[in-house]
């Protein structure tokens, strides 16, 4: 027993050093495409840190949206960058050195060493035992309709925040859109065997991603981890040049945006009349609502995501035309 | 009847209209200009149903989800929430029908849900009584000021906007790892729990640090206020009014909060004459550079920088001022969203008017365009403090507090800045007088516009006139009579 | 127990690290992986310790970081195309303080 607590304190340390050094070097160095993979790197090992956490949820949803969708729009812009920038060649020292001064340099890493300090004595200061709120989710984990307490916190107790959240991922692509411009199509390299993999993979992405919405009453997963597949499963499509939809113009797809953000709003509205509160669902109808809210959000969270990667790919606008 | 409507949610419903709005926009790009309209009038009425319900039944709470804190969220409405909704539902509905002349048909699918979602961000965070619900609504104000901030698309707006993200991305961060910090030591995000656990911890400070940091950063305190002018003088200038109006001040108002209901463990003043210097450095700073521009928005913008030092000069008067200090904090914050928004309206009909805003070459546009000019002048009364305008007796009030208490410097600041304010209003209005060397096209500048700038402008002299009844009202709740002593 | 306060101290350095990156590192691209960085870290700081609560872990703490999770990636979408747009009217995507030109 006491080897095995040995092996996986070695573990942790290892794991958490790694993840330090990783963040040094990708923010450090003189080649961006290798800081990019280093980055998704870097959020591959986050995703084994939630785990070793205890916390699975954190694990997926860093796996699919930290390490793969914003890789995947990292990736992206930087391709479009590199046929922006002359002096972005590959192979070559890419980028500037850092402009400051020799002098400011020092200060700002002397304040950042500092600060390091004071975080780390305030960090250590906290009591080694705190309930925090646990006892107060598991007392009230069987009114709230699902039986995993991610989700019930995430959609029930503190389902206000997430219907916020929503009109932040509506405000993303919304965001997105009024900044690049009005064409859909990006550049789309195929290859036959990345579409070979893609036409295996997609549906079985659909279906995990469907797995898991079901699965998050009960155990780890739910909407963001589900959305954030499905998302992926359409960036795959994107990629393997499937003539996509319209992006842009489809009214369809609007709709499929703002079905999330629409069906929290209109159930807030709704427990808002009838129960006198917003978002308090009743107890017998709580796993139902939180079914059909995850289902939707889901959906929502997918066509962001994916939305968002196209989105990204597009040109913008290049000249100012709001403003006479 | 009576009876019913006030039982009415109104803070609630102050929340989920913009939202409900702002995604039927989004499903119907072609319809956005007139669902935005109409959710602006509506939000206003909502706003004065909230205030009739305030001064019937008290301050407003709500249990969001049925879970009472820790568990779950509250909102909260009081006096101040109360201050703040109005201000923005103000500024908010003259805005949006100044924009219906400003932006063109075709551009209203990029302005009006990104819009929606700010006010609805506004609304939220002036109702939030928990800190991580606060994160979320500053996460969601953030971005889409920046969205709104990028719209010209010129390559001066979009530095502007992305140094504006990044910054206030760093602020939301400093933000959220004081309130992980403070739930990890005290339990709990919701405000009223955690004031009566804070105390003074080592964790305490830490967060303190970060969070006043966090949204010093976003309120542009200098010297944090380097993002500001070229963000707000290089957007679109409704949007401009929405930003020095509204978003600057929506941080502030989180601060003091946090700091009237969190940080009072701290009796030492160290960290609030801190807080007062650079809010002193601000007011001169901002006023000599005001004053150094030569285009008309950066000069209004750098007026921000300077008015919001005036927020900050409140920190190290009210530890023995109390509480007429912080009532003088909100008037200005109302005074002031008034005021600025007015001149950002202004400086866009100048804009459009003659096709810059160089302020040497304004032509003789006093003639005309008198009401705009009339506008300009009047919000430059309550910029400058002078009397009756609302600017003035929130400056007045803080003035009366620094002599009580023998705060010479920060007198002595204040005048002086109202010098400086006078002179850079005057130089526009100057040059509004006399003709340009280079004549130019001037295209005609569609009424709604021109009287919208004098509604807002208007709206902050009256603010003088009103002043005890406002009063009364910002005081419900009693939020800043609990604190300090009094004079 | 230790081990949490580990990570949440890796979490720390991951926070200022980023800020450093932030500050000092002139492009674009690299000031949003400094952000991303430095929200990895606020997250882990948050998430480990929400491990003190033994023998069951506070899951409000995850639930919170997933709702960050989203926002940064939503921040950093938005991000990228002001980095895209930017760079086509000037090159190198850096913010105009950090060109080296001879201002």
């Amino acid at each position: 027993m006491e080897a095995v607590g040995l092996w996986q304190s070695a573990f942790d340390l290892m794991l958490g050093f790694s993840l330090f050094g990783l963040a040094w070097r990708m923010l450090f160095c003189a080649d961006l495409f290798k800081s990019i993979v280093l980055f998704i790197t870097f959020g591959l090992l986050m995703a084994i840190a939630w785990v070793r956490l205890e916390a699975p949820d954190v694990a997926l949803a860093e796996a699919t949206i930290g390490a793969g969708l914003t890789g995947a729009l990292l990736m992206s812009a930087f391709a479009k960058l590199r046929t922006l920038d002359n002096s972005l060649k590959s192979g070559q020292p890419l980028l500037p050195r850092p402009r400051l001064h020799v002098i400011n340099f020092w200060i700002a890493l002397l304040f950042t060493v500092l600060l390091t300090g004071g975080l780390a004595y305030a960090v250590l200061s906290l009591p080694s035992h705190s309930p925090g709120l646990s006892d107060a989710v598991m007392s009230q984990l069987d009114s709230s309709g699902v039986t995993h307490p991610v989700t019930a916190v995430l959609l029930n107790f503190r389902g206000y925040d997430t219907l916020l959240e929503m009109a932040v991922l509506l405000l993303s692509i919304q965001s997105v859109w009024s900044m690049a411009g009005m064409s859909d199509a990006g550049e789309v390299h195929t290859s036959p065997v990345l579409n070979v993999l893609i036409q295996l993979l997609s549906p079985v992405l659909i279906l995990v991603s469907a797995y898991l919405l079901w699965v998050g009453a009960h155990a780890p997963g739910g909407a963001f981890q589900a959305g954030s597949i499905l998302g992926a499963a359409g960036v795959l499509l994107v990629l393997s040049g499937r003539p996509l939809f319209n992006l842009k113009k489809s009214w369809l797809i609007r709709l499929m945006l703002v079905a999330g953000p629409a069906a929290f709003i209109a159930l807030a509205t709704l427990t808002l009349i009838n129960e006198g509160q917003l978002l308090k669902y009743p107890v017998a109808n709580a796993a139902n609502y939180i079914l059909l809210l995850e289902t939707l959000a889901t959906v929502s969270i997918g066509t962001t995501l994916l939305a968002l990667f196209v989105g990204s790919q597009t040109e913008a606008v290049q000249q100012d035309q709001s403003h006479q | 009847m009576g009876a019913q409507l006030i039982q009415v949610d109104w803070a609630v419903v102050l929340i989920m209209l913009p939202l409900s709005a702002a995604m039927l926009g989004f499903l119907l790009p072609g319809m956005a200009r007139n669902i935005g309209l109409l959710a602006a009038l509506l939000i206003l009425f909502t706003v004065v149903g909230l205030g009739w319900q305030l001064t019937q039944t008290g301050v407003y709470s709500h249990v969001a989800g049925g879970w009472l804190a820790p568990l779950g969220i509250q909102l909260h409405a009081d006096g101040f929430s109360l201050l703040m909704l109005a201000t923005s539902a103000i500024v908010g509905v003259a805005v949006s029908i100044y924009s219906t002349g400003y932006f063109k048909a075709a551009d209203d699918q990029r302005f009006w849900p990104t819009w929606l979602l700010l006010w609805a961000a506004l609304n939220a965070l002036f109702l939030a009584a928990d800190v991580f619900n606060l994160y979320v609504t500053l996460e969601l104000l953030g971005l889409s000021a920046v969205t709104l901030a990028s719209l010209t698309g010129s390559k001066d707006s979009v530095s502007a906007a992305m140094r504006y993200l990044l910054s206030t991305l760093l602020g939301s961060l400093a933000f959220l790892l004081g309130i992980g910090l403070l739930y990890h030591q005290y339990g709990s995000v919701d405000i009223a729990i955690l004031s009566e656990r804070v105390n003074d911890s080592t964790v305490s400070w830490a967060a303190l640090g970060l969070i006043t940091a966090g949204l010093a950063l976003k309120t542009a305190l200098f010297p944090f206020h380097f993002w500001l002018p070229p963000a707000h003088a290089s957007a679109p200038a409704p949007v401009s009014a929405l930003l020095s109006a509204l978003v600057v001040k929506a941080s502030f108002y989180i601060l003091l909060r946090l700091w009237l209901g969190l940080f009072d463990f701290q009796q030492d003043s160290t960290v609030a004459n801190m807080l007062g210097i650079l809010g002193a450095t601000a007011v001169l700073w901002g006023s000599i550079q005001a004053l150094r521009q030569i285009r008309l928005k950066m000069l209004v913008a750098y007026s921000t920088v300077a008015q919001i030092g005036y927020l900050f000069l409140a920190f190290p008067l009210a530890q023995t001022g109390g509480n007429r200090v912080w009532y003088a904090v909100a008037y200005l914050m109302l005074s002031h969203a008034l005021a600025k928004a007015a001149m950002f309206l202004v400086a866009g009909n100048m804009m459009l008017f003659g096709g810059h805003d160089r302020i040497v070459n304004l032509d003789r546009v006093v003639q005309r365009l008198p009401v705009t000019v009339a506008a300009f002048g009047l919000a430059g009364v309550s910029i400058m403090g002078l009397p009756p305008s609302g600017g003035f007796i929130a400056k007045w009030l803080l003035l009366e507090a620094a002599l009580a208490q023998g705060h010479w410097g920060i007198a002595g600041i204040m005048m002086l800045g109202g010098i400086l304010a006078a002179a850079y209003v005057f130089k526009v209005l100057g040059y509004a007088f006399i003709p340009s060397p280079v004549p130019h096209q001037a295209v005609s500048v569609p009424a709604r516009m021109q009287w919208m700038a004098l509604l807002l402008a208007t709206l902050a002299i009256m603010a003088g006139f009103v002043a005890q009844p406002l009063m009364q009202l910002i005081g419900i709740g009693a939020l800043f009579d609990s604190t300090g002593s009094m004079p | 127990m230790s081990m949490l306060f580990f990570y949440a101290l890796i979490g720390v350095g991951l926070f200022t690290l980023g800020l450093l990156a932030l500050v000092v590192q002139p492009h674009l691209l690299q000031k949003i992986l400094a952000l991303n960085v430095m929200g990895s870290g606020v997250f882990l700081l948050l998430v480990a310790l929400g491990g003190r609560s033994q023998p069951v872990v506070d899951v409000v703490p995850q639930a919170m970081v997933i709702t960050g999770i989203v926002v940064a990636v939503s921040a950093t979408a938005m991000a990228l195309t002001l980095m895209l747009n930017l760079s086509r009217s000037s090159p190198g995507a850096q913010l105009p303080e950090d060109q080296s030109a001879d201002s």
